[in-house]
């Protein structure tokens, strides 16, 4: 697996780590929010400047190493900026070779890709001062108010997606030395190979769920489960207090 | 020597298990174990240890018999069944449901709905018990096979109960981790517990037991003192071990 850090957490000691995390999760959609509804150029740079600080100060994550992950989205926004560049209508840019670059498709572009920059921003400092099995209690608990939601099951779903998820690849790489060394590469057909590896790969994960449902039952998995206990601070309040003063001062002062 | 003057724990009269493709897994099995007693279960591949073991802690229902737990049948109550009776599945990857080695073990006291301290407390026993508590924060994932086992035993301790059984608990493991879950076997028994072990691997274990149960082709064929079974146990495919002339006594990998 590519050794990408943008989305892990990562244990540290700060005002962000120690957030409630129902509380820090309200926190980023508002953020999300705001981002996706913001417009003039300053106000995206005060937003940026902002995440950048949370980011170094309030989260104490390592601002150049998730910096150089987004290399991992640099074609996804290099589409959004051309796609817009040339389907959006306007007039063209004086002096460009390119016909039907316009220049109302250029800001259309660079505002819609650096949206796309700033909430992912806002999801690595999520991700990367909340743990998975917080992130999970904190869906949880705001699914339990929703009747005919089964809240416990699915945060089980959840917690045991990604606990197969390494086990998985590491069956697959485990399959992939086994069939090198009986030199699958002498195999032309691409399709054939993934055959090869799908295949085992399906009957052993049934076969591996269906122990796993049976080691959750001897321990006597049920859906009435301990809860986890959140605890809000006042300090949760004021950054929540904080968080919604800047994010309306951004969106609602005429710069 | 076995213990005449324990209560019986765990029993089971006429267990009959026929799957529904026609396997007699096993037949007629009648089974008394005694509080304390170590008792080690040996028997070819396919012999019925696996499928007899889970129908001691209800994880499989018999066809036809039944199993009694302190005089109870434990299908009046399963859930308590299977708080008193851990079992440990051979493979221990499978049985993994926390992203952190600690959140693995409060699996079973949440399902218990114990409150959220004492969850805490028995996590941070038992992990103390198996010796993992330094990696109580880590992905399960990245341990060894033994320390995996350790997890797995760790996992069940927390529930607190009397008997616990392990499916086939040296399969993969090497020198160290052998000798490591043997160690715990027997301080487990030192302090109390029942044990139930499935194995073929005799010369590793079997001077701790009080008693060898042979199974051939799911009905018990060998029953009681492990001196007096061990010299006709190849004839029902468990490889009599090497030391066969130094005794019982020395059919142990603990120094
Ligand atoms: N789910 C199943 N369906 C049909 N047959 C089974 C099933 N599980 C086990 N068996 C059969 O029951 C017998 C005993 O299996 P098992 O208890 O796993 O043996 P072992 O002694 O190696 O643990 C074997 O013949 C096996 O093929
Ligand atoms: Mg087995």
């Amino acid at each position: 697996m590519a050794q990408i850090v943008l989305f892990h957490y990562f244990p540290r000691n700060s005002i962000l780590h120690d957030m409630d995390g129902r509380v820090k999760l309200i926190c980023m959609i508002l953020f999300s929010v705001v981002i996706s509804l913001v417009q003039s150029i300053p106000s995206f740079i005060i937003l940026t400047a902002g995440l950048i600080l949370i980011t170094l100060l309030a989260a104490r994550l390592p601002f150049i190493t998730l910096l150089k992950d987004m290399k991992y989205f640099s074609i996804l926004i290099l589409i959004i900026l051309l796609v817009n560049s040339f389907v959006i209508p306007g007039r063209p840019i004086p002096g460009f070779p390119l016909p039907g670059v316009t220049i109302e498709g250029v800001m259309t572009g660079l505002m819609a890709s650096w949206r796309l920059v700033l909430i992912i921003m806002v999801c690595a400092i999520m991700t990367g001062t909340t743990s998975l099995i917080t992130l999970k209690n904190v869906v949880e608990w705001y699914l339990r108010p929703i009747p005919l939601v089964p809240e416990t099951r699915i945060a089980t779903m959840i917690n045991l997606t990604f606990v197969f998820i390494p086990v998985i690849f590491d069956t697959v790489s485990e399959m992939l030395s086994a069939q090198k060394a009986r030199c699958v590469e002498g195999r032309r057909n691409p399709l054939k190979r993934i055959m090869f590896i799908a295949f085992p790969l399906l009957v052993q994960t049934f076969r591996r769920t269906e122990e796993l449902i049976l080691a959750m039952e001897a321990r006597c998995y049920s859906d009435d489960r301990t809860r986890a206990v959140f605890a809000t601070t006042a300090k949760d309040w004021l950054i929540l207090a904080f968080s919604v003063l800047f994010l309306a001062v951004i969106l609602f002062y005429p710069f | 020597m076995s213990k005449p003057n324990m209560p019986i724990i765990l029993e089971t009269q006429n267990l009959t298990h026929v799957f529904p493709d026609g396997t007699v897994a096993i037949k007629d099995i009648n089974l008394q174990i005694r509080t304390g007693e170590f008792v080690i279960v040996a028997g070819a591949n396919g012999s019925g240890k696996t499928v007899l073991l889970r129908h001691l802690n209800g994880l499989i229902r018999p066809t036809k018999g039944k199993v009694l737990l302190e005089g109870e049948p434990i299908s009046k109550n399963i859930t308590a069944a299977r708080k008193q009776i851990g079992l440990i599945f051979q493979d221990s990857d499978s049985q993994i449901v926390g992203q952190t080695v600690a959140e693995d073990v409060a699996f079973g006291p949440e399902n218990l709905r114990l409150p959220p301290e004492e969850v805490d407390r028995r996590v941070k026993t038992y992990l103390e018990v198996v010796g993992l508590s330094k990696l109580a924060q880590q992905s399960p994932h990245v341990l060894s096979g033994g320390e995996k086992r350790k997890l797995a035993v760790a996992g069940v301790l927390a529930m607190q109960p009397k008997i616990i059984m392990f499916d086939e608990p040296f399969t993969g493991l090497d020198y160290p981790g052998v000798v490591q879950v043997l160690r715990q076997l027997v301080s487990l028994h030192q302090s109390g517990h029942t044990i139930i072990l499935v194995t073929h691997e005799l010369e590793k274990v079997l001077a701790h037991a009080d008693r060898l149960i042979i199974i051939y082709q799911g009905k018990i064929v060998e029953d009681g003192n492990p001196q007096e079974i061990i010299g006709r146990s190849e004839q029902y495919g468990v490889r009599m071990p090497l030391g066969k002339d130094e005794g019982v006594d020395a059919m142990t990998w603990l120094k």
